[in-house]
C-alpha cells in the first residue's frame, strides 16, 4: 500500500472542500450528494488504511532538514483517526437536516470538509511538527465555522475562540521547540524521544516547558482556567458544537496532550515530579470546575459544553496519571465520551432546530411530544453519569483504575473528584429528562402541541449512538484490548 | 441452564417497559384516560406477571444453590448472578411484600392516576430488586443499585406535583451521592481485594492491603456512608422523610419496607462479603459506624416523635428503625448480626402495614394529619387493629416480633467487645423504644377513644374495599406470628451470621 | 578583479545619482528612472550574491585604489549580498504598491522630489550595508535621517510635519549619540576603518586597559542606534511617522530603514569590536531587556488603538523588539534568528501596510477600526494579503512569521539564563498580536449591513482598479510564502554570511 494514500486523504477533503462554494448545483440535492461524496470518500479511504495499517511513513513537504510534515498510521493515530472517520459521516447526515434553513450553507459545508482533512491530519501526524502545523490550522478552519452565524455574539465567540486557541498553541510551539532541540527526533515514539545526554542537569527545565506545553495543548482541551471559550464557542450551529467542540476539536487537544506527554516527553522523566502533581492538580480541578458551571447553567447547549469542558479532563487526568492503564483509560474516554456527547448534543440540537427552544426551562413535557429524542438524550446523560452498562461507567472504571493503581495520593483526590463530578453530571443531565416526562400535574401539553420528532436524518445518528452507548457498555473487551495492545510498550 | 433464574428479573422489566411504551404512546396521540374495563384487564396482567414473577424468584430461591454469569462487563469483570442464603432471605421478604403491595395497590391506585405508567416502574423495580439480590459480585451488584435508584425515583414523583418532583429530585441525588460513594471505595476494593465475587468473610488480600490500610479503610468508611445513604443513616438520611410521604401509598411502602433495606443489604455485602468483618473490627471505622448508627437511631425517634404529618411520621419512624439494623451490623457480632438479619425481615413487614394502613385513610378520608385521625377507630376498626398490632410489634412489646429482633441486637451488643457502646447501645436502643412508643402508639389511643370534646366524627363501620383490607390483615398478622414462632426464622439468620462472623 | 566586484560600489553610486538627475525630470519620468534604478540594483546584487556564494569567501573593495586609512572600503559578504538583494526587492514591491497613494497625496509639483529621497534612502541603506568605515557609515546615516524624514513630511499636513519633527529630533539624538560612540572609539583606537578598529580593540583588551571607555563607546553607539530603529522605550516617534505618511514611506520606513540601523549594529558588534567583548560587557543584557519590554508593550500598544495603520506601526516595535532579542541572547543562532526576523519581518509589515492600504481604499479612505466592517469582501484580494500578512504576524505554520518564530525558540532553547523569559515572551507576545490581528481579520470578514455601505458612500475595489497595488500585494504574499516554505537555503545563506562576517 503506497503512503500517497495519505496525503489523498487528507488533502481531498480539503481541497474539495474548498470547491465546494464555487461549483455551481442546480439544487440542494446536488450539493448534499457532493458534500456528502466527498465525506464518505475520505472516510471510507481513511477507515481502509487504518484497516491495512500500511508502515512506511509519507514525508510530504520539507520546511528543513528537521522541520518536515509527515504522516504515519501507529496505534494511538488509529483511535483517533477511527474515532473521527467514523463520527463525520453520521454528523454531516445530521447537518443536512440541521442547516436546512440556515443561510451560507455551502461556506459552512466547505469548512466543515475541510476540517475533516485537517483533523485527519493531526491523527495520521507522524511527528510533533506536523501535528502542530495541523493543529494551528485546525484553529483557523474551525474557526468560521463558529462565527457562521455573524451575529455579534457569534463573532465575540470567535475571537475568544482564536486567542484562547493561539495562544496555546503559542505555549505548545515553546514544547515542540524544546523538543526538536533535546530530543533525538521530532518523530512520535512511544516512551519519549528526548536525549538523556543532551538534557544534561536540565532537567528542571524539562519539568517547566513540559508544564507550558501541556498547557498550551489542553487550551483546545479546555483545561481550567483555559476553558472560557468551549461554552462561548456554542453560538455556532449545533453539528459543529456536536462534532468539533465535542469530538474533533476538543479532542485533538487531548490527542496532542497524549502525544506529547507519551510520544515525546516520555513518562519516564516526568512521573513522580512536581510538573506531574501541577498538570494532575488542574485536570482534577477542571473536572470539578466544568461540572459547577454546568449545573449553574440554564441554557441547553452551554450546559453541554461546560459538561464537555468536566469530561475532557478526565481524559487529560488520565494522561497525567503517566502509567499504561491511564493512558488505556485516556483513550477509553475519547472515545466513549465523544459518543456520549456527540449524541447528547445532537438531541439537543434537534430541539433547537425543531422549536427554537434554547433554555432548559423552555423545555417542559417535550418528553411526550418527542420521546424519541429524549428518550436517547436520557441514554446519554445516563451514560455520561456513568450507570454501569453504559460506556461512560467502562471508561470511568478504567481512568479510576489506573489512578488508584497508580499509588499516586493526588490520583486519589482525582478518584474524588470522578464521583463528585458524576454526582453533579446525574444532576445536571437528569434534571433536564425530569423537566421534559415529568412536567408536573397540571401542565398544558396544547402549549407544545406542534413540537414532534424529527426526521430520520437526525434521528438515525442518534439511534446509533444509543445503540453504541450500549454496546460499547456492555461489550468493550474487544476495544479495551485494543488500547491495551497499543499502549504496552510505554 | 441455569439462567432461568433471570426469568423472574427480565419478565417484569419487560412486561413493564411495554406497560411504559403503552402509556407513553396513548399520551402521545391524545388519548383520554384509560376506562374501567382496561383498567381490569391492566390489573390482570400486572397482576398475573407479578405473581408469575413472584412465583419463580421463589423457586430459585428455594431451589438449590444457582449461580450464572450473564456476560463480562470487562475482562475480569462478569455480571454474574448467585442465589446464597442472604440473597434467599430478602428476595424473600421482597416477593411477599411486592406481592401483596401490587394487590393493594390496584384499589389504591385508581385515585392517583396514570396507572399503567405506577404499575410498568412497579414491576420494573420488581425485577431490579430481584437481580439486586440476586446479584454474585459487587459491580453486578452496584449496577443494579443504580437502576433501583433510577427506575424507583418515579414512583416517587408519581402525583406531578412540584412538591412530589423537587422531592424526587432530591431521593435521586442522594441516592446517586451515595452509589458514587460506594463506588469510590468499590475501586479501591477491586485493587486490593483477590475477588469482588461475594464470599463469605470478605476476600481482601491482606498481602496487597499492607501498608495501604489508611486509604482502605478511607474507602470502606466511604462506602458505608454511601451505601447507608438509601438506609437514610446519618449524615446523608435527609432525603427519606421528604421522599417517602409525597410518594403514593403503597410506594411509599415498599420505599420504606423494601428499597431502605437494600442499602443494608448493600451493607451486608460489602463488609461481611468483600472486605470482611475482620478488617474493620476495632478500627476507627467501626466507632464511627456505631457512633452515626446510634445517632441516627435517637435522632430519628426525636424527630419522629416532634412530626405531625402522619407519614412523614412514620418515614422518621423508619430512619430511625434503619439504623436499628445498621447498629446490630456495626458491632460486627453473630448474635446482632442474627438480631440485624431478623429486623430486616420484621421492619419490612411492620412498616409496609404502617404506610398501607397511611395509605387508606388518606384513600378513605383524605386525611393526612395525625391530629385529624381522632376517632378513626369508630369508622375503621379493622384497620386500625392491624395499625396498633403493627405498632406493638414495632415498639417491641412482646410477644409480637420486635422483641425478638431487638432482643437479639441488644444481647448482641452487650456480648460484643466494643467497648462503650455495649450498654450505651441497648441504652438508646431502649430510649428509642420509647420514643417509638410514644409516636405510635397515640395514634391508637386517639383513635379509638377521641375523647369527649372531639368533634362527632361519622360513626358508621365503613371499612375499605377487600384489595386494601386484605393485604393489610395479612401484614399484620405476619407481624405477630413472626413473634410468636420466631424460631425457624432466628435458626435460618443465626446460619447466616454464623457463616460470616 | 572581476566586474561583479565593482557591482556594490557601482550600485551606491547609481542610486546616489539617480536622486539629483530626478530633480529635474518630471514626476513620471522620475518614477520610472526609480524603478529602473531599484531594478538595476537589485539584479547587481543578486549577481554580487551569487559571486560570493561561488566563491565562498568576502572580499573588500577598495575605491579608487587608495588603500586606508587614506581610502574608503567597501566589503562584501553573502550576508551584505543577501540584504542588499532582500532590501531592493522589498523597496520596489512598496513603491509598486505605494504608487497610486503618491498620486493622490502629494502634490503634482513636488512628487518627482519624492523619487529624490528614495534614491537617496536606497544609497544610504546599501552603503550602511557595504562599507567597511565607521565614518561612512555616520555620514550615510545622517543621509539615510534626512530623507526618511522627507518621506515623512512630503504629505503634507498638519501631522506629518510633526510626525517628521518628532523623527527629526529623535533621529538627530540617536546620530549624535552614535557620533560620539564614532569619536571615543576613534580617540581609543586610532582607526575609522572597522577591520583596523578591531585589531586595535582586541589589543586593548588583551592589554587590559581602557575598560570603562571601551564600555562607554560600545553603550552610546547601541543606544545611538537603538534610538533610530525604534527600540521600547525610545519608540514614541515611530507611531505618527508610520502611520500619517503616504504609504510607501510607511512601508519603507518600517521595513527597511529601521532594518538599516539593526544591521549597522548588528555589524559594529561584530565586525568593530568583536561580539565576545559585546557578550561580556552586559549591554546585550540591557537590549534583551528593552526586546522583552518592546514585545510585550508594542503589542499592548497596538491592541488599544482603534486606527489601523497605527495599529501596524506599533506592531513594528513589537517586531523590533524580537529582533533586539535574538541579538540579546548573545549567540550566533540568535542574531541568524534576528536576521531572518529582518527578512520576514520586512516581507510582512510592508505586505501589510499595503494591504491596510487597500482595505481602506474600499472603504472611503478611514484608517478606523469599526469602518473596515467586511472591508475583506469589497477588496478581496486586500481581505486575502492581509490575512495573510496577520497569519505571518501570529505564527502560523507555512508563513514566514513561524520560521522566525520557530528560529528565535531554537535559539533562545540553548541559553542558559534567558531561555525562560524568551520563550514565555515569545508565547505572550504571539497571544497579544493574535488578540489585534486575528480581531480585525474577524472584523474585516464581518459583513457590514447593506444600509451602512450605502451611507457611507463604501466601494468596492477590483484587482482591476488597482493594478500596480494588487501585483505588490501578489508578490508580497509570494515573498511570505517564500519565507515561510524554503526557508531552509535562506537560513544557510545567513549562516554562511555569518561565518564570513566574524
Amino acid at each position: 500500500m503506497s503512503p500517497v494514500v495519505f496525503a489523498v486523504v487528507i488533502l481531498l477533503p480539503i481541497l474539495a472542500g474548498a470547491l465546494i462554494p464555487l461549483l455551481p448545483y442546480k439544487n440542494r440535492l446536488q450539493m448534499i450528494f457532493y458534500v456528502s461524496a466527498v465525506v464518505i470518500v475520505t472516510s471510507a479511504l481513511s477507515l481502509w488504511i487504518l484497516f491495512r495499517q500500511p508502515q512506511e511513513a509519507l514525508v510530504l513537504f520539507r520546511f528543513t532538514d528537521n522541520l518536515s510534515i509527515s504522516f504515519r498510521v501507529d496505534g494511538l493515530g488509529t483511535v483517533f483517526a477511527g474515532l473521527v472517520s467514523v463520527l463525520w459521516p453520521l454528523a454531516t447526515l445530521y447537518s443536512f437536516e440541521y442547516m436546512e434553513h440556515e443561510k451560507h450553507e455551502e461556506i459552512f459545508f466547505m469548512f466543515y470538509t475541510m476540517s475533516f482533512g485537517i483533523t485527519l491530519g493531526i491523527a495520521y501526524a507522524e511527528d510533533i511538527v506536523t501535528m502542530y502545523c495541523f493543529y494551528e490550522m485546525l484553529t483557523l478552519a474551525t474557526l468560521p465555522l463558529i462565527l457562521h452565524t455573524l451575529t455579534r455574539e457569534a463573532v465575540l465567540a470567535g475571537r475568544s475562540y482564536l486567542y484562547y486557541s493561539l495562544g496555546g498553541a503559542a505555549f505548545a510551539f515553546i514544547g515542540m521547540v524544546f523538543i526538536l532541540s533535546y530530543g533525538d527526533s521530532p518523530d512520535f515514539v512511544l516512551g519519549g524521544v528526548l536525549n538523556h545526554a543532551r538534557l544534561g542537569d536540565h532537567a528542571n527545565r524539562l519539568l517547566i516547558v513540559y508544564v507550558l506545553c501541556f498547557c498550551g495543548f489542553s487550551v483546545k482541551a479546555a483545561m481550567f482556567p483555559f476553558s472560557a471559550w468551549l461554552p462561548q464557542a456554542g453560538v455556532a450551529p449545533t453539528p459543529v458544537t456536536a462534532l468539533l467542540h465535542a469530538v474533533a476539536v476538543v479532542k485533538a487537544g487531548a490527542f496532542a496532550v497524549m502525544r506529547v506527554t507519551y510520544y515525546s516527553f516520555g513518562t519516564g522523566l516526568l512521573r513522580g515530579t512536581w510538573a506531574q502533581t501541577a498538570v494532575m492538580s488542574l485536570t482534577i480541578i477542571t473536572i470539578v470546575y466544568g461540572c459547577s458551571r454546568a449545573l449553574k447553567e440554564t441554557h441547553l447547549k452551554r450546559r453541554l459544553a461546560w459538561s464537555t469542558v468536566s469530561n475532557l479532563s478526565y481524559i487529560l487526568f488520565g494522561v497525567t496519571i503517566m502509567t499504561p492503564a491511564g493512558l488505556v483509560g485516556a483513550l477509553c474516554h475519547m472515545v466513549f465520551h465523544a459518543v456520549m456527547k456527540i449524541c447528547a448534543f445532537f438531541c439537543a440540537g434537534a430541539v433547537i432546530c425543531k422549536t427554537g427552544r434554547q433554555y432548559i426551562y423552555e423545555l417542559d413535557g417535550f418528553g411526550r411530544k418527542m420521546p424519541a429524542v429524549f428518550v436517547i438524550f436520557t441514554v446519554s446523560g445516563m451514560a455520561l453519569m456513568g450507570v454501569p452498562g453504559l460506556c461512560g461507567f467502562i471508561s470511568k472504571w478504567h481512568l479510576v483504575e489506573a489512578a488508584v493503581s497508580s499509588r499516586n495520593p493526588l490520583a486519589y483526590v482525582g478518584v474524588a473528584a470522578l464521583l463528585v463530578s458524576a454526582l453533579l453530571t446525574a444532576i445536571y443531565m437528569l434534571t433536564i429528562s425530569v423537566r421534559a416526562f415529568f412536567p408536573g400535574r397540571n401542565f398544558d401539553y396544547a402549549a407544545i402541541a406542534d413540537v414532534k420528532d424529527p426526521g430520520w436524518k437526525m434521528v438515525l445518528p442518534l439511534a446509533l449512538f444509543a445503540a453504541a452507548m450500549l454496546l460499547c457498555g456492555i461489550c468493550s473487551h474487544p476495544l479495551i484490548t485494543a488500547f491495551e495492545t497499543i499502549v504496552r510498550s510505554v | 441452564m441455569n439462567a432461568w433464574i433471570l426469568i423472574p428479573v427480565f419478565l417484569p422489566i419487560l412486561f413493564g417497559a411495554c406497560l411504559l411504551a403503552v402509556s407513553a404512546a396513548a399520551r402521545y396521540k391524545n388519548k383520554p384516560e384509560p376506562d374501567a374495563a382496561a383498567l381490569k384487564k391492566l390489573h390482570l396482567a400486572a397482576g398475573a406477571v407479578m405473581s408469575v414473577s413472584a412465583a419463580l424468584a421463589l423457586l430459585a430461591a428455594w431451589s438449590g444453590d444457582w449461580a450464572v454469569t450473564m456476560f463480562h462487563l470487562m475482562e475480569n469483570i462478569p455480571i454474574y448472578f448467585r442465589v446464597d442464603d442472604v440473597g434467599r432471605l430478602f428476595v424473600t421478604v421482597i416477593s411477599v411484600i411486592w406481592l401483596l403491595v401490587c394487590v393493594y395497590s390496584f384499589v389504591y391506585m385508581r385515585h392517583e392516576g396514570e396507572e399503567a405508567r405506577f404499575f410498568g416502574f412497579y414491576l420494573i423495580v420488581y425485577g431490579v430488586l430481584v437481580a439486586l439480590t440476586f446479584a454474585g459480585n459487587l459491580v453486578t451488584m452496584y449496577l443494579f443499585y443504580e437502576l433501583m435508584t433510577l427506575t424507583s425515583m418515579p414512583l416517587v414523583l408519581h402525583n406531578g406535583s412540584r412538591e412530589a418532583i423537587m422531592a424526587a429530585l432530591k431521593y435521586l441525588f442522594y441516592s446517586m451521592c451515595g452509589a458514587y460513594f460506594g463506588l469510590f471505595g468499590i475501586f479501591f476494593l477491586y485493587q486490593y481485594c483477590d475477588t469482588l465475587t461475594f464470599s463469605a468473610g470478605g476476600t481482601l488480600n491482606a498481602a496487597l492491603a499492607q501498608g495501604h490500610e489508611g486509604i482502605l479503610l478511607l474507602a470502606v468508611f466511604g462506602m458505608l456512608i454511601g451505601f447507608g445513604v438509601k438506609a437514610g443513616m446519618l449524615p446523608l438520611h435527609a432525603w427519606l422523610p421528604t421522599a417517602h410521604p409525597v410518594a403514593p401509598s403503597p410506594a411509599s411502602a415498599v420505599l420504606s419496607g423494601i428499597i431502605v433495606k437494600c442499602g443494608v443489604l448493600a451493607i451486608v455485602r460489602v463488609v461481611f462479603f468483600v472486605v470482611g468483618p475482620e478488617f474493620i473490627r476495632g478500627t476507627w471505622v467501626q466507632t464511627a459506624w456505631m457512633t452515626l448508627t446510634l445517632m441516627t437511631v435517637f435522632m430519628g425517634s426525636m424527630l419522629a416523635f416532634r412530626e405531625p404529618v402522619f407519614k412523614k411520621r412514620l418515614a422518621y419512624s423508619t430512619v430511625s428503625q434503619a439504623s436499628y439494623i445498621l447498629f446490630g451490623l456495626s458491632t460486627l457480632s453473630a448474635t446482632a448480626f442474627t438480631g440485624a438479619m431478623l429486623h430486616v425481615v420484621f421492619h419490612a413487614v411492620i412498616k409496609c402495614t404502617l404506610f398501607l394502613t397511611a395509605g387508606v385513610f388518606i384513600f378513605e378520608c383524605g386525611k393526612t394529619r395525625v391530629e385529624e385521625l381522632n376517632g378513626i377507630g369508630k369508622r375503621m376498626p379493622g384497620v386500625l387493629w392491624c395499625y396498633t398490632f403493627a405498632a406493638l410489634a414495632l415498639v417491641g412489646i412482646p410477644p409480637t416480633s420486635g422483641f425478638i429482633s431487638k432482643w437479639y441486637l441488644a444481647q448482641g451488643a452487650l456480648e460484643g467487645k466494643i467497648g462503650v457502646f455495649g450498654w450505651l447501645g441497648p441504652a438508646v436502643l431502649l430510649v428509642s423504644a420509647l420514643l417509638t412508643a410514644g409516636y405510635l402508639l397515640p395514634v391508637t389511643m386517639k383513635g379509638f377513644f377521641p375523647g369527649k370534646d372531639a368533634p362527632e366524627a361519622d360513626v358508621t363501620v365503613k371499612e375499605p374495599a377487600d384489595g386494601m383490607l386484605l393485604p393489610l390483615v395479612i401484614l399484620a398478622v405476619l407481624a405477630v406470628l413472626f413473634g410468636v414462632f420466631p424460631n425457624p426464622l432466628v435458626k435460618f439468620a443465626g446460619q447466616i451470621a454464623s457463616s460470616v462472623l | 578583479m572581476a566586474l561583479v566586484q565593482n557591482f556594490p560600489f557601482i550600485s551606491i553610486i547609481l542610486s546616489l545619482a539617480a536622486g539629483p538627475v530626478s530633480s529635474v525630470l518630471g514626476a513620471k519620468k522620475a518614477k520610472w528612472l526609480n524603478l529602473l534604478v531599484i531594478t538595476v540594483i537589485g539584479a547587481m546584487s543578486a549577481a554580487v550574491l551569487a559571486f560570493v556564494v561561488g566563491t565562498g569567501e568576502s572580499y573588500v573593495y577598495t575605491m579608487g585604489h587608495f588603500p586606508a586609512p587614506w581610502g574608503n572600503e567597501i566589503r562584501v559578504g553573502v550576508l551584505e549580498a543577501l540584504m542588499a538583494l532582500f532590501f531592493c526587492v522589498v523597496m520596489l514591491l512598496c513603491m509598486l504598491g505605494g504608487s497610486r497613494e503618491r498620486f493622490l497625496e502629494l502634490e503634482e509639483s513636488k512628487e518627482n522630489l519624492y523619487y529624490v529621497l528614495v534614491n537617496l534612502l536606497l544609497s544610504s541603506l546599501l552603503a550602511l550595508i557595504y562599507t567597511n568605515d565607521l565614518f561612512t557609515a555616520y555620514v550615510f546615516v545622517e543621509i539615510n535621517t534626512i530623507s526618511a524624514c522627507g518621506l515623512i513630511m512630503i504629505k503634507q499636513n498638519g501631522r506629518t510635519i510633526e510626525a517628521a519633527t518628532r523623527y527629526m529630533i529623535m533621529s538627530l539624538l540617536g546620530s549624535g549619540l552614535f557620533l560620539l560612540g564614532i569619536c571615543f572609539l576613534y580617540d581609543l583606537t586610532g582607526h575609522l576603518l572597522m577591520s583596523n578598529i578591531q585589531e586595535q580593540v582586541r589589543a586593548i583588551k588583551a592589554a587590559g586597559t581602557y575598560h570603562l571607555p571601551l564600555l562607554v563607546c560600545v553603550c552610546l553607539m547601541s543606544v545611538g542606534l537603538a534610538i533610530k530603529s525604534a527600540l521600547y522605550p525610545f519608540h514614541a516617534w515611530l507611531p505618527d511617522a508610520y502611520g500619517y505618511s503616504t504609504l510607501s514611506s510607511a512601508a519603507i520606513l518600517s521595513s527597511l530603514v529601521s532594518k538599516g540601523y539593526v544591521f549597522l549594529l548588528i555589524k559594529i558588534f561584530f565586525r568593530v569590536i568583536g561580539f565576545g567583548i559585546i557578550d561580556d560587557s552586559k549591554v546585550i543584557d540591557v537590549l534583551f531587556a528593552f526586546g522583552i519590554a518592546g514585545m510585550i508593550m508594542g503589542s499592548v500598544d497596538a491592541i488599544r488603538e482603534d486606527d489601523v495603520r497605527r495599529m501596524i506601526a506599533y506592531s513594528s516595535v513589537a517586531q523590533i523588539g524580537y529582533i533586539y532579542v535574538g541579538l540579546g541572547l548573545g549567540t550566533t543562532t540568535g542574531v541568524i534568528a534576528s536576521l531572518y526576523h529582518i527578512l520576514s519581518h520586512a516581507a510582512t509589515k510592508a505586505l501589510l501596510f499595503v494591504a491596510v492600504s487597500g482595505l481602506t481604499d474600499a472603504s472611503g479612505d478611514s484608517t478606523d477600526f469599526f469602518d473596515l466592517t467586511g472591508a475583506g469582501y469589497r477588496n478581496r484580494l486586500a481581505g486575502v494579503a492581509f490575512t495573510v500578512g496577520s497569519f505571518s504576524m501570529v505564527g502560523i505554520p507555512l508563513f514566514a512569521g513561524f520560521i522566525s518564530k520557530y528560529l528565535f525558540a531554537r535559539a533562545a532553547i540553548w541559553s542558559d539564563s534567558k531561555m525562560l523569559v524568551t520563550l514565555v515572551a515569545l508565547a505572550v507576545s504571539t497571544i497579544l498580536n493574535a488578540v489585534y490581528f486575528m480581531k480585525t481579520v474577524i472584523r474585516i470578514y464581518t459583513p457590514e449591513h447593506p444600509a451602512v455601505l450605502k451611507k457611507k458612500k463604501f466601494r468596492a475595489v477590483t484587482v482591476s482598479d488597482q493594478p500596480a497595488k494588487s501585483a505588490a500585494m501578489v508578490c508580497f504574499i509570494i515573498l511570505n510564502l517564500i519565507l515561510g516554505l524554503s526557508s531552509e537555503p535562506i537560513v544557510h545563506l545567513l549562516e554562511r554570511g555569518m561565518n564570513m562576517f566574524a
